[in-house]
């Protein structure tokens, strides 16, 4: 034999070798906590038509123990996603899987995942952002939701697809350090005494910062981007997410947050943070966060199961607790922290709101680079 | 022996090599390739370039390149004093700083960026400790910023390539030029020099490369400062929603293209000025005794660069990391463990990203070091054609900006279509690790291999060993060091791996890097900087402990 038929012998086991080792480390990864994995992927494509017979007769379906998952993909806020996750798979022995991140890097996951969709079950911080993917036929109905008659009216759609579980009111939060006279409106940051000191999260990650500036515009129009002009001239700057937008104000290397989530500022008041939050004169938005089950949802009963515990009383317990405005009318907020009555609105209708919403984002994110 | 081989023209396994490499790196980059040229579905040569003459693109691009140009002038500044030191003077007796050096370079540039902008903005850490630097501290958050904190993580690279090339030269030369007369500036000029240019043009184009590529510090700071580079623009264009592949695709091909030819120029250039500096004369290297204020210099020198590349971040991520209350800053009080304890509560997320990510890097590492071994074994010494082939495709990772290859393996992997469905499930992200970090192993166990001397394996076969048997008993054993170092070297960085993380994770999953990363976006700093602090020790801790017993074993 020359040498290279020997070699090649000698790869012939080397392949062989590889390809073990590619299928111990496969073994290996599920142990390290996944079970995203190909069969599942079969039966997944099996399950939805299964489903669909079992919803139709409900009453059957209820008397049968649930089983499988359920994939959520959430816009937090981080504690509040974990703990209601860890309530319902106590409540209903279901697996989750949970995938957190902001509005935005969500619909980019759900539009990159066409091809293979696998989330069942969509939470986002934005109302607007949900109408556009129900009008995109990508969510499903689901009539049967109970208590979602207990939602505020605005909260939920007619069709029943978007549950507004829990929603927040955007504000302005300061630092109690650096502010002796806390600003009363949006308009006050183009004053001089603001120059440098104010951040807004970026509408293309937060899905409420986009509602309140496509809220606002809603309501002044022209005069509205006027004003957003002279902000960016006082040099408010865009700062990624909501808690990005916040940490610099709890350090103080800025002194003010607009058009941030509330929740975010009570709940660091609670831990005794060096900070404050007024809700402006002249008006907000207040932004359901909606949940959705995705029409292409391959866990659809699940998904089901898992809308009915975001309206229980105990889900809306921990939205609550968690400085959120609960969903239900019939629940009261946090009593530290404004309720939803009390609350001043601007004037924004939320179709509007949402056809024009990508080109808010665009446009306003031309003006603030 | 020669002859014998030239018989076969592709054996069987080199064969499979090549295919195996063409599906897991090249398939995902011709992806890119096809997709940019695309858009609609339809073929247009000149789209990815339409793209970029818009006014905004060609901004990044322009932003992109003159990074790249300041940071490896930035980088040859803060390098060549250091390894002048290293390579001709009594420094050079402190073996540590050979190790202390490195450290800026081991510490990923998303947790060093979040360090110093903690330290310099506005109240931060250095108006808390020195309160007079308020009027300096704004003027950080610039251009100039930003050159500087890569500079101080990239600057190793250099570092360690001038250093060689001024051992290497040794000292004869110039001792020759000073007996003819030659002046230090003139000897500098016409020997030292010009016997550095080759070596200089490698180290700057490979930071330069490094640079164009570099996620970490753009996605944190340079988004703080509004100066978006080509990563950062893939990431959002990939990432945030309205999501645009087209775009990212396009800009990729851009900074594909940019890569790969800079790593042309790079060869020529290393072929062009290459002199003959090793000869049978032996080199003797004398070390200049550094006297009086030379020395002050020297050592005040080295202990700024250690306290602005090392001492600055670490500071501020530990002092982040134990802060109790953020709003209090720098005060007595205001430090607690209990981030830490959070952090590592059984169940936790924080401790189950970082127990996947021990488990990704596990698998990750144990595939690379087969992978690599068995490619590396068919490169040989890269003598015919289809071995240079193997040698290029297999290298080819380490030139093309990890973002680019990720972008590529989630266009090729995700296709509709696809029939190996292991899109969003850890096995991807093994793949993922693994091409990431191929070129490692193939490295260490090829330079490895080159040192077996062939009358080794013959004597094996001499006395009746055949050719599975040399391999298993002679060629192996001596290969072990450089497979246990790639092994080493691709779990350590897996762990500490973000912009694959970010994009290729399956939804449920966090691995340590994403934790942190998300921490800082919608979670608690503190807590992101305590993983930091737990996962860039427990890496180094390994690192140490690997060494050592490396050591004993010699």
């Amino acid at each position: 034999m020359t040498k290279m038929q020997k070699w090649s012998k000698v790869s012939k086991i080397f392949v062989l070798v590889l390809v073990c080792a590619f299928i111990v480390s496969a073994c290996g990864s599920n142990q390290a906590g996944t079970n995203g994995n190909g069969q599942e992927g079969a039966q997944s494509a099996a399950e939805p038509t299964a489903n669909t017979t079992q919803s139709a007769n409900e009453e059957e379906a209820e008397d049968k123990q649930p089983s499988g998952k359920v994939v959520i993909y959430s816009a937090g806020p981080g504690g509040l996603a974990e703990n209601i996750v860890e309530g319902f798979k106590a409540e209903t022995g279901l697996e989750v899987e949970q995938f957190q991140a902001t509005t935005g890097k969500i619909l980019a996951r759900l539009e990159a995942e066409k091809n293979n969709p696998v989330a069942d079950v969509v939470v986002l911080a934005s109302w607007p952002s949900g109408m556009a993917l129900k009008n995109e036929g990508a969510t499903q109905s689901y009539t049967g939701a109970a208590q979602a008659d207990k939602l505020y009216e605005t909260w939920v759609d007619e069709e029943r697809h978007l549950f507004g579980y829990s929603a927040s009111a955007l504000g302005i939060t300061y630092n109690t350090k650096l502010v002796d006279e806390p600003p009363t409106d949006w308009s006050d940051f183009a004053d001089p005494q603001w120059k440098d000191a104010v951040n807004i999260p970026d509408p293309s990650l937060s899905g409420s910062a986009l509602d309140f500036i496509s809220g606002y515009l809603n309501q002044h129009g022209d005069k509205g981007w006027d004003m957003f002009e002279e902000l960016k001239n006082n040099g408010v700057a865009l700062a990624g997410a909501n808690k990005e937008a916040l940490n610099p104000v709890i350090t103080g290397a800025k002194s003010a947050v607009m058009a941030g989530v509330d929740y975010m500022a009570y709940s660091a008041i609670a831990k005794g943070e060096p900070v404050g939050i007024v809700s402006p004169a002249s008006g907000t938005v207040i932004n359901p966060r909606p949940a959705m089950i995705l029409k292409e949802a391959p866990n659809v009963e699940n998904a089901q199961l898992f809308i009915d515990y975001l309206l229980s009383d105990e889900a809306q317990g921990m939205v609550a607790a968690a400085n959120l405005l609960p969903g239900r009318s019939d629940i009261r907020a946090h009593e530290d922290r404004t309720q939803v009555a009390d609350i001043k609105l601007l004037e924004y209708d939320w179709d509007w709101m949402m056809e024009q919403g990508p080109a808010i984002t665009n446009d306003f994110l031309e003006l603030y680079k | 022996m020669t002859t014998l081989k030239s018989k076969h023209t592709l054996s069987w396994g080199v064969a499979a090599a090549i295919l195996l490499l063409g599906m897991l790196v090249v398939t995902p980059l011709i992806f890119i390739l096809l997709t940019s040229v695309t858009p609609d579905g339809e073929w247009d040569w000149l789209a990815p370039l339409q793209v970029i003459a818009d006014a905004q693109m060609s901004q990044v691009l322009v932003n992109s390149l003159a990074l790249g140009f300041w940071v490896v002038i930035g980088a040859t500044l803060i390098a060549a004093p250091i390894a002048f030191l290293a390579a001709r003077t009594d420094v050079s007796r402190h073996k540590w700083l050979d190790v202390v050096l490195i450290i800026p370079f081991m510490t990923p540039p998303y947790i060093g960026s979040m360090g110093w902008i903690l330290f310099m903005e506005r109240r931060g850490f250095l108006e808390q400790l020195l309160p007079w630097t308020e009027h300096v501290t704004p003027a950080f958050f610039s251009l100039f910023g930003m050159v500087a904190i890569m500079s101080l993580h990239l600057y190793p690279f250099l570092y360690l390539i001038l250093r060689n090339a001024l051992q290497q030269i040794g000292s004869n030369y110039e001792e020759a030029g000073a007996v003819h007369g030659g002046g230090f500036a003139y000897r500098l000029r016409t020997i030292v020099l010009p016997l550095m240019v080759s070596s200089y043009a490698m180290g700057a184009l490979l930071i330069f490369v490094k640079t164009l590529a570099e996620f970490g510090t753009p996605a944190t700071f340079g988004r703080m400062i509004g100066y978006y580079v080509l990563t950062s623009d893939i990431h959002k264009y990939t990432s945030s929603w309205p999501i645009d592949f087209g775009k990212a695709t396009a800009l990729s091909s851009v900074l594909l293209s940019a890569c790969l030819f800079i790593w042309y120029v790079q060869n020529i250039i290393s072929r062009r000025y290459h002199y003959a500096t090793v000869g049978g004369k032996g080199n003797r290297m004398t070390m200049t005794a550094l006297k009086g204020w030379q020395r002050l210099a020297a050592w005040l020198y080295i202990s700024l660069l250690l306290l602005a590349s090392i001492g600055v971040p670490y500071f501020s991520i530990l002092v982040a990391s134990l802060q109790k209350l953020r709003g209090d800053g720098l005060s007595w009080g205001n430090y607690t463990l209990a981030n830490y304890t959070k952090l590592l509560q059984w169940g936790s997320p924080g401790l189950d990203a970082l127990l996947s990510s021990f488990g990704l890097a596990l698998c990750a590492a144990t595939v690379a070091a087969i992978l690599g071994t068995y490619l590396a074994l068919h490169i040989q010494a890269g003598r015919r054609f289809s071995e240079r082939i193997v040698d290029a495709f297999s290298l080819l990772p380490n030139t093309v900006p990890g973002i680019v290859m990720v972008v590529g393996l989630i266009l090729l992997w995700n296709a509709p279509g696809m029939p190996i469905p292991i899109y969003n499930t850890s096995v991807m992200v093994v793949l993922t690790y693994v091409v990431f970090f191929l070129p490692y192993t193939v490295q260490y166990v090829k330079s490895g291999l080159q040192q077996i001397d062939t009358s080794l394996t013959q004597a094996g076969r001499v006395f009746g060993g055949t050719a599975w048997y040399t391999l298993r008993r002679v060629v192996l054993p001596l290969l072990i060091p450089g497979i246990l170092a790639g092994w080493m070297m691709t779990f350590t960085i897996s762990i500490r791996e973000l912009v694959a993380s970010l994009l290729i994770l399956p939804p449920h999953m966090q691995v340590s890097a994403t934790y942190i990363f998300a921490q800082f976006e919608q979670g608690e700093v503190a807590m992101g900087m305590a993983m930091a602090v737990i996962s860039v020790g427990l890496t180094t801790l390994i690192l140490v402990f690997m060494n050592n017993l490396s050591a004993i074993r010699k």
